[in-house]
C-alpha cells in the first residue's frame, strides 16, 4: 500500500515535471521573441545574436521533455487522461521547439535589417509579437490549468495576427512598387512578419491540443470561427 | 449507576468473604464432626466394656438394659457371627455379622469402630465392637451402634450460624465497596471530565481534589501539567503572533514554497510589490505564477546547489519591477518537508536612481562638451590665421564669448542645484510682498519679451497676502519660469503673470503663456535635470536644461509645490503654490 502510494505520487511528480519543463520552455520562447523584437526596435544586434545562441537551451529542453514523455509512456503505460496528457505534451513540445527556431529565423533577419537604414517605423510588428507572446502564454496557461475555454479563446486570436501580417504585406508592397531600392529591406521585414505569423500558428496549435486534451475533440483542422462556442461544456457533459 | 470500579471492589470483597467462610466452614465442620464422632465412639466403647462384666448367658437379658443406658442399639454375636442378642430386631432375622468391618477390626485389634450407612436402620450409624472373652477364650462380640443424627444436627446448626455471618458480611462488604469505590471513583471521574475538557481545547481551570494519597498527587500533577501547557501555548501564540506580524507587515515580499515547489504563503508586502495582477498565485509554481525566466534560473540554481541564492530579477509585464530575490530553505521544519523561502526586495527605485546618476554624468559631460568643442574649434581657427582677418576674428570671438557664457551659466546652475541638494544653500525666509518682487523680475524679462514682440502682463491683486519666501530665491524662481515662458512662446504671443489666494493658506502664482506647449506624457519629466522636450531647439535658445529643475528644488525648499498644465500648440500654465506668511 505504502509502496503503491509512493510510486503513484512519484508518477504524479513526473507528470508535474513535464508540465513545469514545458512552461519553462514557453518562458524561454517568449523571452526570445521579446528580445528579438527589442533587438529590431533598438537596432541592437548583440541582443539578436544572444537570441540565436539561446536557442540551444530550448533545443536541449525539447530533447529532455521528449525523453521524459517517452520514458513515462514506456514505464507507466498511462491510460485515458494521462495518456492524452502525455501525447499532448509531446506535441506542444514540438510546437515550442519550432517557435524557438522561428525566433532564430527572425533574429537572423534582424541582424541583416540592423545593417541597413530603417525603412519605416515598426508599428505593427511589435503588436504582432505581443499577440504572439500572449498566445503562447495563454495556451500554456490553458494547458497547465487544463482550461478548455481559455484555449478556445487563444485559438481565435490567431486571426488578428493573420490580419496584421496581411496589412504589413500590403504596406510593404507599396514601398516596393514606389522604390525598387527598398525591395531587399521590405522582403526582410516581410519574412519577420511571416515568421511571427507562423509562431502564432504554432501557439494556436498548442491551444488546439489543449482543447483535445480536455475534451477529446480534435479541432486542429477547424477554422477557429467554426468551432462552436460551447465545445468545452458539451463534451464535458458527454464524457461524464 | 455506579461505574465498573464499584463492581470490581464489591466482587473482590465478596470473593474474599466467600472464600474465608468456605474455608472456615469446611475446616471447622470436619473438625467438629471428627471430635463428636470420637466422643461417641469412646462413650460407646465404655458401655461395651460393661458387657464384659456379664456372663454370656446373662448378656441376653442385659442387652435391653445396656441399650437403654447407652442410648444405642446393642448387638451380641457369637464366635461364628451368629446374632445372639439384638435390641431392635428379632435375632433370627439377622444374618452373620462376622464380616462387618468393626467386628473384623475388633477380632484383630481387640476393638473396632466404623461409621457407615446402615441398611437396616436406613441412616448413618457409628458402630463400636469389642470381643467378649471368658478368660483367654473368645466367646463372641458385642457391638453398639448409635445414629449420627446428633452429630448432623450439631453441624447443621453450625452451618446456619456460618450462613448468617455470611449474609452479614455480604451486606457490609457491599456497603464498604460502595463507599470505598465512591471515594475512589469520584476524583478519578472528576479527572476524567477535566482531561476530556482539556482534550476538546477548552480551558478547564483547576482541578479541585483534596486528598493526600496518590490520587491527590495525580490531581496535583495534572494541575501542574495544565498550567505548564497553558503557559507554553501562550508563549507559542505570542511567538506566532510576532512572527505573523513581522511576516505580514514586512515591506519585503515573502513567498514560501512547499516541498513540491508550489507557492504556499504570500505576505502583504509581496502583493504590494507585484500588484493585483498576481492575485491567485497560491498553489501555483513560481513558473506558472510569474513566468519569470530570471526567477526560475535563480530557483534552479538554488535547487541544484542547495545553497541560499541571492539574485536580481525582473518581474511583471509592461513596467517590470526590479527585485532582489534571496532564496533560502525554511529552517526548523522537518527536513523532508523541504520548504523554501523567497524574500523579494524591491530595487526598482534604486536601479532608477543608479541609472539617473549615470545619465546625469553623461548629460553633464555632454552639455559641457558642446560649448567647449565650439570654443576650441573657433580658437583653433583663429590660431590658424583667422585672427588676421579682423572682421572674422571679431565674429569668432563673440561666438566664443557666447559659448563661454553658456558654459558659465551651466556651471552656475549646477552649483545652485548641488547646493540645494547638499542643503548648503542658506534661505532667509521673510514675509514678502509678491508685487514688489514681480515688478523687478518683469522689468528684467521685459527686454527679452519686447525683442520677440511678446506681450508681458501681470495681474496681482492689491489685497494679496504676503508670502513666506526668501526674496532672492523667489525672484530666481520667477525669472526661471518667466524666461522659459518667453523662450517657448513664438513671436506675437502673450505671457501673463497672475496671482490669487488659494485654499489652505496658500498663494498661487500662475505664469501662463501661449507657447508651443508640452506633450501630456512629458509633463512629469519636466523637473528632471537636463530633460528637454525638444533637445535641439532648447539648446538653440540658450537653455541649460536645468531651469525647471532648479525651480522645483527651490519650491520644495519653500515648502511649496509646482503644477504644470499644458496643451500642445496652445500654451503652458505653470502654477506655483507658496505658503502665505
Amino acid at each position: 500500500m505504502d509502496e503503491l502510494k509512493r510510486t503513484s505520487s512519484h508518477y504524479e511528480r513526473e507528470l508535474q515535471d513535464i508540465k513545469q519543463n514545458l512552461l519553462y520552455s514557453g518562458v524561454l520562447t517568449e523571452k526570445a521573441i521579446e528580445n528579438v523584437l527589442a533587438s529590431l526596435l533598438d537596432r541592437k544586434s548583440d541582443v539578436a545574436r544572444r537570441v540565436i545562441e539561446g536557442d540551444a537551451e530550448i533545443d536541449k529542453l525539447d530533447t529532455e521533455i521528449e525523453e521524459q514523455c517517452i520514458r513515462l509512456l514506456a514505464l507507466r503505460q498511462p491510460i485515458a487522461r494521462d495518456l492524452r496528457f502525455i501525447t499532448t505534451a509531446i506535441k506542444i513540445n514540438g510546437h515550442l521547439e519550432r517557435i524557438g527556431d522561428m525566433a532564430v529565423n527572425i533574429a537572423e533577419k534582424v541582424l541583416q535589417l540592423n545593417e541597413v537604414p530603417q525603412l519605416k517605423p515598426y508599428i505593427d510588428l511589435p503588436r504582432m509579437a505581443e499577440i504572439a507572446r500572449e498566445m503562447i502564454r495563454g495556451s500554456l496557461d490553458a494547458f497547465v490549468r487544463e482550461e478548455c475555454e481559455l484555449a478556445n479563446r487563444i485559438r481565435r486570436m490567431d486571426s488578428a495576427i493573420d490580419d496584421l501580417n496581411e496589412q504589413i504585406f500590403r504596406e510593404l508592397l507599396t514601398f516596393m512598387l514606389e522604390d525598387t531600392r527598398t525591395v531587399h529591406r521590405a522582403l526582410l521585414i516581410m519574412q519577420v512578419s511571416k515568421n511571427l505569423e507562423r509562431i502564432a500558428d504554432h501557439a494556436k496549435g498548442i491551444a488546439d491540443m489543449v482543447v483535445y486534451m480536455v475534451t477529446g475533440i480534435n479541432v486542429r483542422h477547424q477554422w477557429p470561427g467554426d468551432t462552436p462556442d460551447d465545445i468545452c461544456s458539451v463534451k464535458r457533459d458527454k464524457s461524464q | 449507576m455506579r461505574g465498573k470500579l464499584f463492581y470490581k471492589i464489591f466482587g473482590t470483597y465478596l470473593a474474599i468473604a466467600v472464600l474465608a467462610i468456605g474455608i472456615v466452614g469446611f475446616l471447622a465442620g470436619s473438625q467438629i464432626r471428627a471430635k463428636l464422632e470420637k466422643q461417641i465412639e469412646l462413650e460407646l466403647m465404655s458401655y461395651a466394656g460393661l458387657v464384659d462384666l456379664y456372663p454370656l448367658k446373662e448378656i441376653q437379658s442385659r442387652v435391653e438394659e445396656i441399650a437403654r443406658i447407652a442410648r444405642a442399639r446393642v448387638t451380641v454375636i457369637d464366635r461364628e457371627g451368629k446374632v445372639i442378642a439384638e435390641t431392635d430386631k428379632e435375632v433370627a432375622t439377622l444374618g452373620s455379622h462376622l464380616e462387618r468391618p468393626e467386628i473384623q477390626e475388633a477380632r484383630v485389634r481387640g476393638k473396632g469402630s466404623a461409621t457407615r450407612y446402615s441398611r437396616t436402620m436406613k441412616e448413618e450409624m457409628i458402630y463400636v465392637a469389642l470381643p467378649i472373652q471368658k478368660g483367654p477364650e473368645l466367646v463372641g462380640y458385642i457391638r453398639l451402634a448409635r445414629t449420627l443424627g446428633e452429630v448432623k444436627k450439631t453441624i447443621e446448626e453450625f452451618t446456619a450460624i456460618l450462613l448468617q455471618s455470611f449474609l452479614i458480611i455480604l451486606v457490609s462488604s457491599a456497603a464498604v465497596a460502595f463507599l470505598f469505590s465512591r471515594r475512589l471513583t469520584t476524583p478519578i471521574r472528576d479527572m476524567e471530565h477535566f482531561t476530556e475538557r482539556l482534550r476538546r481545547g477548552e480551558i478547564p481551570g483547576t482541578l479541585m481534589i483534596r486528598s493526600s494519597d496518590e490520587i491527590g498527587l495525580l490531581a496535583e500533577n495534572i494541575n501542574y501539567m495544565v498550567d505548564e501547557l497553558q503557559k507554553r501555548i501562550a508563549a507559542l501564540q505570542e511567538e506566532k503572533a510576532k512572527v505573523e506580524a513581522a511576516f505580514s507587515s514586512a515591506l519585503d515580499g515573502i513567498l514560501i514554497l512547499d516541498h513540491q515547489g508550489r507557492i504556499e504563503t504570500v505576505n502583504r508586502g509581496m502583493w504590494a510589490m507585484i500588484g493585483e495582477r498576481y492575485r491567485d498565485i497560491v498553489g501555483k509554481t513560481p513558473l506558472e505564477a510569474f513566468r519569470s525566466l530570471g526567477l526560475q534560473k535563480a530557483l534552479d540554481q538554488y535547487r541544484s546547489g542547495g545553497m541560499p541564492v541571492s539574485q536580481e530579477i525582473e518581474l511583471g509585464e509592461g513596467e517590470p519591477v526590479m527585485l532582489d530575490v534571496s532564496i533560502t530553505p525554511v529552517r526548523g521544519v522537518d527536513a523532508a518537508e523541504g520548504k523554501t523561502m523567497l524574500v523579494f526586495h524591491d530595487v526598482t527605485r534604486l536601479k532608477k536612481l543608479e541609472r539617473m546618476r549615470v545619465d546625469f554624468v553623461a548629460n553633464v559631460t555632454h552639455e559641457i562638451k558642446t560649448p567647449l568643442t565650439a570654443i576650441l574649434g573657433f580658437v583653433e581657427t583663429l590660431q590658424e590665421g583667422a585672427i588676421e582677418d579682423r572682421e572674422t576674428a571679431k565674429k569668432f570671438l563673440s561666438t566664443i564669448a557666447r559659448h563661454a557664457g553658456r558654459l558659465n551659466r551651466l556651471v552656475e546652475d549646477l552649483l545652485t542645484i548641488s547646493n540645494i541638494e547638499l542643503g548648503e544653500m542658506r534661505f532667509c525666509f521673510e514675509s514678502v510682498a509678491l508685487s514688489g518682487v514681480a515688478q523687478s523680475v518683469l522689468h528684467m524679462i521685459q527686454m527679452k519679451a519686447r525683442e520677440k514682440k511678446i506681450e508681458l502682463t501681470s495681474a496681482i491683486p492689491e489685497d494679496l497676502p504676503l508670502i513666506s519666501a526668501d526674496r532672492d530665491r523667489l525672484s530666481q524662481i520667477l525669472i526661471n519660469v518667466l524666461d522659459n515662458a518667453v523662450k517657448f512662446t513664438p513671436e506675437g504671443g502673450t505671457v501673463t503673470l497672475s496671482a490669487a489666494q488659494a485654499a489652505g493658506n496658500e498663494v498661487v502664482v500662475k505664469i501662463a503663456d501661449t507657447g508651443i506647449g508640452v506633450p501630456r506624457d512629458e509633463i512629469p519629466r519636466l523637473g528632471e535635470r537636463f530633460y528637454r522636450v525638444d533637445k535641439t531647439r532648447s539648446r538653440e535658445l540658450g537653455g541649460t536644461g536645468l531651469g525647471l529643475s532648479i525651480v522645483k528644488h527651490l519650491m520644495t525648499a519653500h515648502k511649496g509645490r509646482i503644477e504644470i498644465e499644458s496643451l500642445l500648440g496652445r500654451g503652458t500654465t505653470v502654477s506655483l503654490y507658496f505658503l502665505a506668511a
